[in-house]
């Protein structure tokens, strides 16, 4: 019962995020959603450090923890962080593994680092690791309908879980990066700050050396997002991503949080589930055919849900114009499988739908038949998922 | 029969004339057609000019025999008008919101039971209904405007269908007491033109309508006009759109007429003309009157006009 009193907030804010994640955002503002990831400056601030893009106002709300950090160290985590709090009580369940992490060395300042410098240098490394982030996207697989590949946004959560009963507190103790960027601000703070009579007495490491070897290790750190970079290419490109994703460097960029997913109102966007690469596992993708043949599905052109709602920049804050004005892939007909092409059906479904007018009709044997304008299209999607022949003569490819 | 008849008495004519002289033969000839219509019309349109809408359609009725005739008090009214798209109601893609407050203020007041108003739209519903201004027609009205789910569609068979034999169509429609079709007049790049007959598309459900494009649209939906048949029919025709339909935006032309009557292939093969096209132009309005669902023949069919 003390327990539970003294984390009265910390269960405030995990129920609080249960509820804005499994549905109760007001659909007037759907950022509202992405409030407790946006709290994790891995997120929100090296997150647009790494995308060099201003994320809209609602990324600074990354500093708030810092500046906590600086006066209060891991204040955040020992009081409010949800993470910390299912962590921890999942760790109540073995009372027998108390000493355990004490033998567990911590990496959780050298995890800090990698994605401090990766992020400096534009190609964030592990940014998926941030607690609040795995917190969000256990509740982003409990929406309608259901299904298990939507699931897998929940693994980061259960492994947590699973971790701190065999090692109780390890994650938040031993790994944890945002723990990690926490004390490394608290141990600046208390370099720059005169220290007070009744202090501790400080590290025994001297700051020069401190600095040293940070510097040493932000080397290699840096080295291998550049390596990474340089080996994956573009990495948004190999599979249909939402509209306003950054597809130069998304597989990094995106934390796998699942916002993205919840925030679909026509649920388009899927995990990807290994299409493109084993860096893109678990990013999101966009899946134009319906699955539900009574309702159109396709990105519709006056939607912006998903691009609002992502903590990172691996989705850009689109506003309506833009997204009229930026590709997401591009339709591409094949014309042994088109009704108007192939068996001189009136159909012209395609240029029906597409909300661009990016479809041009041409006129062949008395029959308008359909051709894609490259520069109209917007790869919504429109003309796929309406597509009346089977197979699907029309089909929106990355770009 | 009275189309053979009427060939017949003109060739026995040019026969008969023929011989005597040629000029004569010519101007009877082209007399004749005119004098036919006059005498037996096979269907009315009632077609008013204007531009205050709740004006135009209460003339029209008045015309049509008034709205007593169609909504009886208890009686159940379903409506179908396009409002299919992501559009404002200037840009001509969906039916005038107007003209749909217009008629859902006149079932009222006929204590009709109720009215419904199943659409299924092309895109997503709630934009759609909000956009063409329809949701703001329906307001402070009791009438239920929705995009039927899949159990609110009814399998239904066509028997005088020659391709669509099947077809799942909204329950309410088929339920309905009197079931007005109030369609948009405009463009559409794989029917030619989307009319009244060509409004069912928004009446049946999504695989239903891929079924059509695959199999000979328009012979699909003259098909279907054998089965279901609205007791009244009302086009907007106060804009239509000229290209670029059905979605648009497109060029748009502003005839301010709408359009009244009961018999569909009548009601379109008059709407055709304001595009300047001819039934066998628009293959489905052919098709429709090959099946008997209604005339097709401009010169039998009265065009009353009105002033409002």
């Amino acid at each position: 019962m003390k327990w539970l009193r003294r984390n009265v907030w910390r269960l405030l804010i995990a129920l609080g995020t249960a509820a804005l994640a499994l549905g109760y955002v007001p659909e007037a503002c759907p950022e509202l959603g992405s409030v407790l990831p946006r709290l994790s400056p891995i997120l929100s601030l090296f997150g647009a450090l790494a995308a060099r893009a201003w994320l809209g106002w609602l990324m600074l709300l990354g500093i708030p923890l810092l500046i906590l950090a600086f006066f209060k160290g891991r204040f955040f985590c020992w009081h409010l962080c949800p993470m910390g709090f299912v962590s921890e009580a999942a760790g109540k369940l073995n009372p027998w593994g108390k000493g355990l992490v004490k033998r567990v060395p911590a990496i959780n300042k050298a995890l800090t680092l990698v994605i401090a410098v990766t992020a400096t240098c534009g190609y964030p490394l592990l940014i998926w690791l941030d607690p609040l982030c795995i917190f969000n996207g256990f509740f982003a697989v409990w929406r309608e309908p259901f299904t298990w590949a939507a699931a897998v946004t929940g693994i980061g959560f259960v492994t947590i879980v699973v971790l701190s009963i065999c090692i109780p507190n390890v994650w938040c103790h031993r790994v944890c990066p945002l723990g990690g960027l926490q004390e490394s601000v608290m141990l600046l703070a208390r370099r720059l700050r005169p220290p007070k009579a009744d202090a501790p007495p400080p590290s025994t490491l001297s700051a020069a050396a401190a600095t040293r070897r940070t510097v040493l290790a932000a080397i290699p750190a840096a080295a291998a997002g550049l390596v990474v970079k340089r080996a994956l290419g573009p990495t948004g490109r190999k599979a249909l991503r939402p509209p306003g994703a950054n597809l130069d460097r998304f597989t990094a960029l995106c934390a796998r949080c699942g916002n993205c997913m919840r925030a679909c109102p026509y649920q388009l966007i899927q995990p990807d589930l290994g299409e493109s690469g084993i860096d893109g596992l678990f990013t999101p993708k966009l899946v134009l055919r319906s699955r539900n043949l009574d309702q159109e599905q396709y990105c519709f052109q006056d939607c912006v849900a998903c691009t609002k709602v992502c903590p990172t920049g691996a989705l850009r804050p689109l506003k309506v114009e833009e997204k009229h004005a930026r590709p997401i892939g591009l339709a591409v007909i094949d014309l042994k499988k088109c009704l108007a092409w192939e068996k001189k059906e009136y159909c012209a479904v395609c240029d029906e739908y597409c909300p661009y007018k990016a479809v041009k009709l041409v006129e062949r044997n008395g029959v308008n038949c359909p051709i894609v304008d490259a520069t109209k299209c917007r790869g919504c999607g429109a003309c796929e998922s309406n597509c009346p022949a089977d197979p699907i003569a029309i089909v929106v490819k990355p770009i | 029969m009275k189309r053979e008849t009427k060939k017949d008495t003109t060739r026995a004519i040019k026969r008969r004339t023929f011989i005597k002289t040629g000029a004569a033969a010519v101007a009877s000839a082209a007399a004749l057609p005119r004098a036919a219509k006059a005498a037996e019309p096979k269907a009315t349109v009632v077609v008013v000019h204007g531009t205050d809408i709740p004006k135009m359609i209460e003339a029209g009725m008045a015309k049509m025999g008034g709205w007593d005739k169609f909504f009886k008090p208890g009686g159940k009214v379903a409506l179908k008008p396009n409002l299919a798209w992501n559009s404002t109601p200037e840009q001509g893609g969906n039916t005038h919101p107007d003209i749909l407050r217009a008629v859902i203020l006149a079932a009222e007041a006929r204590k009709v039971k109720q009215v419904t108003i199943p659409e299924n739209t092309c895109q997503p519903e709630k934009k759609t209904f909000e956009a063409s201004g329809a949701l703001e027609a329906l307001k402070g009205t009791s009438a239920k405007l929705y995009r039927p789910r899949p159990s609110e569609y009814k399998a239904v068979s066509v028997p005088k269908g020659k391709v669509c034999q099947e077809a799942k169509v909204s329950r309410d429609l088929l339920e309905a007491d009197c079931l007005v079709n109030m369609p948009v007049a405009k463009h559409h790049g794989g029917a030619t033109l989307s009319l009244s007959m060509k409004n069912w598309m928004g009446a049946v459900d999504n695989n239903t309508r891929r079924a059509w494009h695959r199999n000979g649209l328009h012979q699909c939906i003259a098909d279907f006009s054998t089965f279901l048949k609205p007791h009244l029919i009302v086009i907007d025709a106060t804009r239509i759109m000229l290209d670029h339909g059905p979605q648009g935006p497109g060029k748009l032309a502003h005839p301010h007429e709408i359009i009244f009557a009961t018999d569909p292939v009548a009601a379109d093969t008059y709407a055709a003309t304001l595009f300047g096209k001819k039934p066998k132009d628009v293959l489905h309005i052919e098709l429709a009157a090959k099946l008997g669902v209604g005339c097709a023949d401009i010169d039998k069919i009265k065009v009353e006009r009105v002033e409002a």
